[in-house]
């Protein structure tokens, strides 16, 4: 516009005119336009700036989760994690769960509870005067150092005379140390490191060696023919990884119906369904026996992201606003199992288990007693299922070395 | 043309702010994380198998970057958790990719570890999923009348096998398989991990601050 008018008032150019740029100063919209851009810009970094460290806030959370669970004194992990079978005052299920109030094993300080911790005990055990014939987990996986020190320390400060406090670099010390060391084999084992106990009874040869035939080791281990072998993709502890699922400790006709069902094509799986297309009834069942008698330490983690408060709420009281039944109803207390239908939860991959609940939601898999499964699954949403799966997986795996399911774990009488 | 010199430098400024910002600025960021806890350098094998990696051209339909739940279900997966900066400190150059035409296969060694699984696959994956539009790589392989000693001899079904003799192993084939198993970042995010998160989605992040992500 101002241009405009300016040439007009200008003579006729002459020859030896040269062109030159007249200033005209920016319009004032483009300085608005401008102006606003830059506004919106540093909005926009602000903003995303705020989501940058709330992912990050995640992140570390969930680590925080993993490795610490900031639950304040020993007292609410040991509530968390022992008194569903030790009792709120320790002491213990008559016939089934050892007493920890009074118990002479306390007598060797919360060294010795933090070593029954990281290992688990098996077998026969007995405690003030009384004997018990059952399996507790190995919490290492589950617990970190700092975790497990304060229970140790709450259990010896409460439970026993001579408590006192445990450092979690002991802990992390033991850790090492006792890496490969697997269960106490009973009171008999313990009684070597607490001198105050009394008398222990004997504890039984394994009969691992019976589950492990010919057949069945080089089916595990070798394959055959045209198949793959199982510890090619499961481990050699069937420890499994990722959607590959973990076969240690689970239940043996469950593992063996899986079997049935991929050879007959009731559970839909590729791989799975041309392993077993050759197996016989008996290869199926000595299969499941065996992989019931692995024990491996858990190498699941709660890697998918997902809110463990809430998957603990389902796991162990359900959600009754969508009709979701607690998980530990069917599958055990800590879920362990329950032979034959109910296979164990606890310690399995999250992806595995997340993805099996998919299926299921999905009708892809549709194998379960009663289409139990389909129902819970399509009741869950996916945050719901991730959490889930993540609780499980933060969980100590099965201890049991044999086909004991929770229910026989806690009604063996001796 | 007058006033080029004030021109220039104003060009040069821009260019090396932006440098600064796109490729300095960044590149200091990623050289600051350590190598993680759980991660080692590949060996002669895995490196040599990471080539033929390269040199198949997997990258076209296989990604290396599993994405975070508010992405993509990859986790469910099996996919693993989301990879972040050092993940890939011993990729050079890093095989990321972009298409998802395949599964991802960052963690592919951690929920198929097996070698005698991965040589089936890559010999034929129809013998296998029979849905499967991967290609055959029948040329990593070797048919022989007679297996010798040494030799990985390659489980196949009946309906694939050859009428005689075996297939085994070529040496590519089995320095691919050593790359594939040794893909496993399982471990736990590093503290430090570095990652762009984009719009994630909390109880903070309301609905308004999306729709202007949006925009």
């Amino acid at each position: 516009m101002f241009g405009r008018n300016r040439k007009h008032d200008q003579p006729r150019p002459d020859e030896n005119f040269e062109p030159y740029e007249e200033f005209s100063g920016i319009p004032m919209p483009v300085y608005w336009i401008a102006i606003a851009l830059a506004i919106w810009g540093a909005l926009m970094l602000y903003d995303t700036g705020k989501d940058v460290t709330l992912a990050q806030d995640d992140r570390v959370e969930d680590r925080a989760v993993q490795v610490s669970a900031d639950l304040g004194e020993g007292g609410n992990l040991f509530v968390a994690n022992c008194s569903t079978c030790h009792q709120p005052d320790g002491q213990g299920l008559r016939g089934a769960v050892p007493p920890l109030a009074g118990s002479e094993v306390l007598g060797g300080g919360p060294d010795i509870v933090a070593r029954i911790l990281l290992r688990g005990i098996d077998g026969p055990i007995r405690v003030r005067g009384e004997d018990f014939d059952g399996h507790m987990p190995s919490f290492a996986s589950a617990l970190n150092d700092d975790e497990i020190a304060r229970i140790a320390s709450y259990v010896t400060l409460t439970f026993s005379e001579a408590g006192t406090k445990l450092d979690p670099s002991r802990v992390a010390k033991l850790r090492d140390e006792l890496a490969d060391a697997g269960s106490f084999e009973g009171g008999a084992e313990l009684a070597k490191l607490a001198t105050s106990m009394s008398p222990q009874p004997l504890y039984p040869v394994p009969k691992m060696a019976d589950a492990m035939t010919a057949t069945v080791r080089d089916l595990v281990f070798v394959g055959r023919g045209d198949v793959w072998a199982c510890a090619s993709c499961h481990g050699d502890l069937g420890q499994g990884g990722e959607n590959t699922p973990r076969l240690a400790g689970q239940s043996a006709d469950y593992l063996a119906k899986q079997l049935n069902d991929f050879r007959d094509g009731t559970r839909n799986n590729e791989s799975m369904q041309i392993v077993a297309a050759g197996l016989s009834d008996a290869e199926t069942a000595s299969l499941g026996t065996y992989f019931s008698t692995l024990r491996a330490p858990s190498n699941a983690s709660p890697n998918l992201s997902a809110d463990l408060a809430r998957g603990e709420q389902l796991a162990l009281r359900g959600d009754w606003a969508l009709g979701v039944p607690a998980c530990f109803t069917c599958h055990g207390s800590s879920g362990f199992g329950v032979a034959p239908d109910f296979p164990a939860l606890s310690a399995q991959h999250a992806p595995y288990t997340a993805t099996q609940l998919a299926t299921w939601a999905g009708g892809d898999r549709q194998n379960s007693p009663l289409g139990l499964m389909r129902q819970i699954s399509q009741a869950l949403s996916s945050e719901d299922r991730r959490a889930v799966a993540d609780y499980l997986a933060s969980l100590p795996p099965v201890p049991a070395g044999q086909t004991a399911s929770a229910e026989e774990a806690t009604s063996n009488v001796n | 043309m007058n006033r080029y010199l004030p021109l220039s430098i104003l060009a040069l400024a821009i260019l090396a702010f932006a440098t600064l910002m796109l490729v300095i600025a960044p590149g200091m960021q990623i050289d600051a994380r350590s190598v993680p806890a759980g991660l080692r350098d590949y060996t002669e094998a895995q490196q040599r198998g990471r080539d033929v990696y390269v040199a198949m051209g997997c990258v076209y339909c296989h990604s290396q970057q599993p994405r975070s739940p508010d992405q993509a279900p990859d986790g469910e997966r099996g996919w693993g958790r989301p990879s972040v900066a050092s993940d890939y400190v011993f990729d050079a150059p890093h095989q990321l990719g972009t298409m998802r035409t395949g599964p991802d296969l960052l963690n592919v060694g951690a929920r198929l570890p097996s070698e005698d699984w991965h040589l089936t696959h890559l010999y034929q994956p129809r013998a296998i999923f029979d849905w499967s539009i991967m290609p055959a790589y029948p040329f990593l392989f070797e048919h022989k009348q007679q297996a010798e000693t040494d030799d990985t001899i390659v489980i196949l079904p009946p309906a694939y096998a050859p009428e005689d003799g075996v297939v085994v192993a070529g040496p590519d084939a089995l320095d691919l398989v050593a790359y594939l198993q040794a893909l496993d970042r399982t471990y736990p995010t590093p503290t430090d991990g570095l990652r762009d998160d984009g719009y994630a989605s909390g109880p903070s992040a309301d609905a308004s601050s999306v729709e202007e992500g949006d925009g």
